[in-house]
């Protein structure tokens, strides 16, 4: 309370005062205008969820139709079905990438000698620079019927003839996990790294002397020690659930498997854009920023309620 | 102090920086326009005729967008640097990568920013966004061109509900005699080697097509380097399914309408998706597939995957139109030498029944209305860029230049006047990296089939009868003299038959948008029947996977969309 009552002695704002900090304001200028401009600005477009847009006529000169938009968006059973699988590619996304950067963390942070442990990580983390175009790429390329993936269950005798992974709506979701986390992990696991190496080494120690082996300093040490950045990341995760992908699943689906690898992304693109339907686009991704929110306040009220932990 | 002022003097360099750089582009485009506005008045002096009296010097680049994959040529292209050298114009033409045409298409239209021609399947969208130029009085001042390109009729069919005339078809157009002697459209596709192997036999049917299939796969499972040979592969991905989909009309001996069948004695409209044939079609493919004669990568490849494969030899049949692999895949046949080991691949017009009548090939022009090369509002210099289409489609010596090649570099003349070209030339016209370095076609700007306005020569190289038969390898040659044929639609025999003024009925179709429940069950209609058209074929009780797919088609409400078509078929009665 005594902080926030310093803050508050007032300064008046004069000309003088301005004047004085001229270039912290027109500093602030640019970020505020910038922000109006690529934030707050496009947002009108949302208005087009309400009516039956037509780029001729414009925002304004379009004809309101309400909530039409919504009724056949939620008609539409293709629709529930992407919303469906985002929800369950989302999850399933998150939980397996933050699972396996915790583990590379903690696992990498055990190599005690530094010329093992570099190189792994470097390696670990470069896929993350690829663009989803060549990781798909890759990934078509391996998972096909002559791919590197068949030959080893052939050679393995595991299967008797080559599966195509593509054409099996079942197999599709877990393609997708893997992708991300062949990609993301080595990169994710770095902010964990970080915050185990802010772990005070004296606990280590006093652990050691305790007689812990290793297992339990990571049960008791590590693992508590990176339990905030945890909780933060996993909080502004969940807002991000709703976008489980675009090329990904755009990049790897077909015909076959198109109930279970749209996500609301391409929903959006196949009938805003292709099919010219603005109007229905706009009210899916507005339907899908509103999810969004609510997900996250509800996330931020849980780990209020339950850790010391919040974003806001 | 003075570090402040450095900062100062740097945050200033970086925004002027950025203003300059928008500031260049408009200088740069107002350039453009000024040589423009210069080239209009020297056109109008000459009454707006045809002829290609233009300074030089005077180059405008246009630019070009079109919603299919191609290759783009090199921007020192030699071709393409005479062209504009003579007729002043250089067009910059940019495909499709990675996207649908309509994605692409709408794209476009959100970010409102268009290139100088365009050449859309959604032509549709392109109107509503006001982007098009109407073309009426561009098209009076040339009527020369208006004459001879369309009848009034066919330029009828290209009016929109305004009046206007936005885009002009430029393919299918035959002038004088015609040479036709591709199958340029669809057909059950085999290789010759496989019908050398089998004796020629006569095919009339699906199961006599893959018996021989079977029979050659059975002696002959890799090729002679080891590679595995596919009995048959179907393509299927986006807007191409069309390799899976339509073959039940076909085999039903109706031609290409595209979206439906029109049966011409009662002139109404019917469902082939639901046909006998059809179904008839698809059990089929659903028996070889579960004998495993289908390439169990069929539904899930990409186009660019096919083409390779196709490519490689190893494939025996497919369905596919001539356009949309004969181009890639019999170059590449000739660079590697696989046209000499009988890889090339000769129609077949199937039928349900043995003796039925086909219609596979298309003999008239087929004026599709529904696309075409179109200029935007975004062009600088709409005379300029129209001028050019005209000169395209009426100046022999551009037309030559684009399909044909240098004289003396490309092709010789021989005493009687006609083009040839020695088998050096062929391969060169066929290599990859002559074709970015050399040759320049524009292939979406208008063009003519058939005999060239000398009177001997075909307009295109492999309409010429020496060139087609000098050009076929010795296989393919064998094979035909077998059927006692000597082009590829002789080899498929279809009936000679004018088809109606509604013909085809696809081009209404592909214009329908999701304002109307017609629209919607035809988007829908296309979605269940990409994810169900290959369950079916993949179904391991093929009764079942139909039955099933019936009930999700049932559910588009296709009686919606067959409405329309039909009320569009009425306006021909």
């Amino acid at each position: 309370m005594a902080q926030t009552k310093v803050k508050e002695k007032k300064v008046k704002v004069t000309w003088k005062e301005i004047k004085k900090q001229k270039f912290l304001v027109i500093g602030t200028i640019f970020l505020v205008a910038y922000g109006i401009l690529f934030y707050y600005w496009p947002l009108t477009g949302w208005l087009m969820a309400f009516e039956n847009y037509k780029p001729k006529s414009g925002i304004l000169g379009s004809k309101f139709v309400g909530l039409d938009k919504f009724r056949f968006l939620f008609g539409d059973d293709v629709f529930i079905k992407a919303v469906r699988n985002t929800f369950a590619m989302g999850v399933i996304n998150i939980v397996t990438t933050t699972f396996m950067a915790v583990l590379t963390a903690v696992l990498l942070n055990e190599v005690k000698r530094a010329w093992i442990k570099k190189p792994i990580q470097t390696i670990s983390y470069l896929p993350h620079f690829l663009s989803w175009i060549v990781v798909t790429g890759i990934l078509h390329d391996s998972l096909s019927a002559s791919g590197i993936v068949n030959d080893l269950l052939l050679r393995f005798g595991f299967v008797n003839q080559a599966i195509n992974f593509f054409a099996f709506p079942k197999y599709f979701w877990w393609i997708v996990a893997f992708a991300q986390n062949w990609k993301e992990t080595g990169w994710n696991a770095i902010i964990y790294l970080a915050a185990i190496t802010a772990i005070d080494p004296a606990l280590y120690e006093a652990a050691s002397i305790d007689g812990a082996d290793r297992l339990q300093k990571i049960r008791y040490i590590t693992l508590p020690g990176i339990k905030p950045t945890f909780l933060v990341l996993l909080l502004m995760n969940v807002g991000n659930v709703l976008n489980a992908g675009f090329e990904v699943q755009y990049l790897l689906g077909n015909g076959l498997v198109q109930s279970v690898s749209q996500t609301i992304d391409i929903y959006v693109l196949k009938w805003g854009i292709s099919q010219n339907d603005y109007s229905l686009g706009t009210a899916a991704g507005l339907f899908k920023s509103l999810v969004s929110i609510a997900l996250v306040v509800i996330a931020n009220a849980f780990a209020r309620k339950y850790t010391e932990e919040r974003l806001f | 102090m003075k570090k402040k002022i450095v900062s100062a003097l740097l945050a200033m360099g970086m925004v002027m920086s950025l203003l300059a750089g928008c500031g260049g582009n408009a200088g740069g485009s107002a350039a453009t326009t000024d040589s423009g506005t210069t080239e209009t008045a020297t056109k109008s002096d000459d009454g707006g005729s045809a002829a290609t009296t233009t300074e030089p010097g005077e180059v405008t680049e246009f630019t070009m967008f079109i919603t299919m994959p191609g290759s783009e040529i090199n921007d020192d292209n030699e071709i393409a640097q005479m062209i504009a050298d003579k007729w002043g114009v250089k067009v910059k033409e940019t495909w499709l990568t990675g996207q649908t045409a309509s994605e692409a298409t709408g794209t476009l239209i959100a970010g409102g920013e268009y290139p100088d021609f365009i050449d859309s399947d959604e032509m549709n969208l392109l109107i509503d966004a006001d982007a098009l130029v109407p073309l009426d009085d561009y098209i009076d001042q040339y009527p020369e061109f208006r004459d001879t390109w369309f009848t009034p009729e066919e330029w009828d069919k290209f009016r929109q509900p305004d009046g206007h005339i936005y885009w002009i078809n430029p393919f299918g157009n035959t002038m004088g005699e015609s040479k036709a002697t591709t199958h340029n459209d669809e057909a059950f596709w085999i290789q010759v080697k496989v019908l050398e192997w089998a004796g020629y036999p006569k095919i009339e049917t699906m199961d006599q097509y893959f018996d021989v299939l079977e029979g050659y796969m059975a002696e002959h499972p890799t090729m002679e380097d080891g590679t595995e040979n596919i009995a048959y592969t179907i393509l299927c991905e986006d807007w191409r399914y069309f390799c899976l989909e339509n073959a039940g009309q076909f085999l039903a001996g109706y031609p290409n309408d595209g979206s439906v069948i029109v049966n011409k004695s009662t002139m109404t409209i019917e469902d082939y998706n639901t046909s006998e044939d059809t179904k008839l079609y698809l059990k089929k493919l659903n028996e070889e597939y579960n004998k495993g004669f289908v390439d169990p990568e069929s539904f899930t490849q990409t186009y660019d995957e096919y083409i390779a494969k196709l490519s490689t030899g190893r494939v025996l049949g497919m369905v596919d139109q001539w356009w949309d692999f004969a181009y890639t895949v019999n170059d590449s046949f000739k660079q590697t030498g696989l046209d000499e080991k009988g890889c090339n691949y000769v129609p077949l017009g199937l039928t349900t029944k043995p003796g039925m009548e086909n219609r596979w090939h298309t003999y008239d022009d087929t004026v599709n209305q529904a696309s075409g090369i179109a200029i935007t509002t975004d062009c600088k210099d709409p005379d300029k860029a129209f001028k050019f289409l005209v000169d395209c489609a009426m100046d022999q010596e551009l037309h030559d230049l684009r399909f044909w090649g240098v004289e003396g570099v490309d092709y010789t003349v021989d005493a009687n006047g006609l083009y040839e070209r020695s088998p050096e030339q062929r391969q060169n016209w066929a290599d990859t990296s002559y074709q970015a370095s050399h040759r320049c076609q524009y292939s979406y700007f208008p063009q003519w089939h058939g005999t060239s306005r000398d009177g001997k020569n075909a307009n295109k190289p492999e309409e010429q009868p020496s060139e087609f038969m000098n050009d076929m390898a010795k296989p393919l040659k064998d094979c035909f003299d077998a059927y006692g044929v000597t082009t590829y639609p002789q080899m498929i025999g279809s009936v000679v038959e004018t088809n109606g003024p509604w013909f085809p009925m696809y081009s209404f179709s592909n214009n329908f948008t999701t304002e109307t429940p017609g629209g919607v069950a035809w988007a829908k209609m296309g979605e269940v029947k990409h994810e169900w058209l290959p369950k079916v074929v993949m179904a391991k009780n093929f009764d079942d996977g139909w039955n099933q797919y019936m009930e999700v088609y049932n559910a588009c409400k296709p009686e919606d969309f067959l409405k329309e078509m039909q009320d569009i078929l009425d306006t021909f009665k």
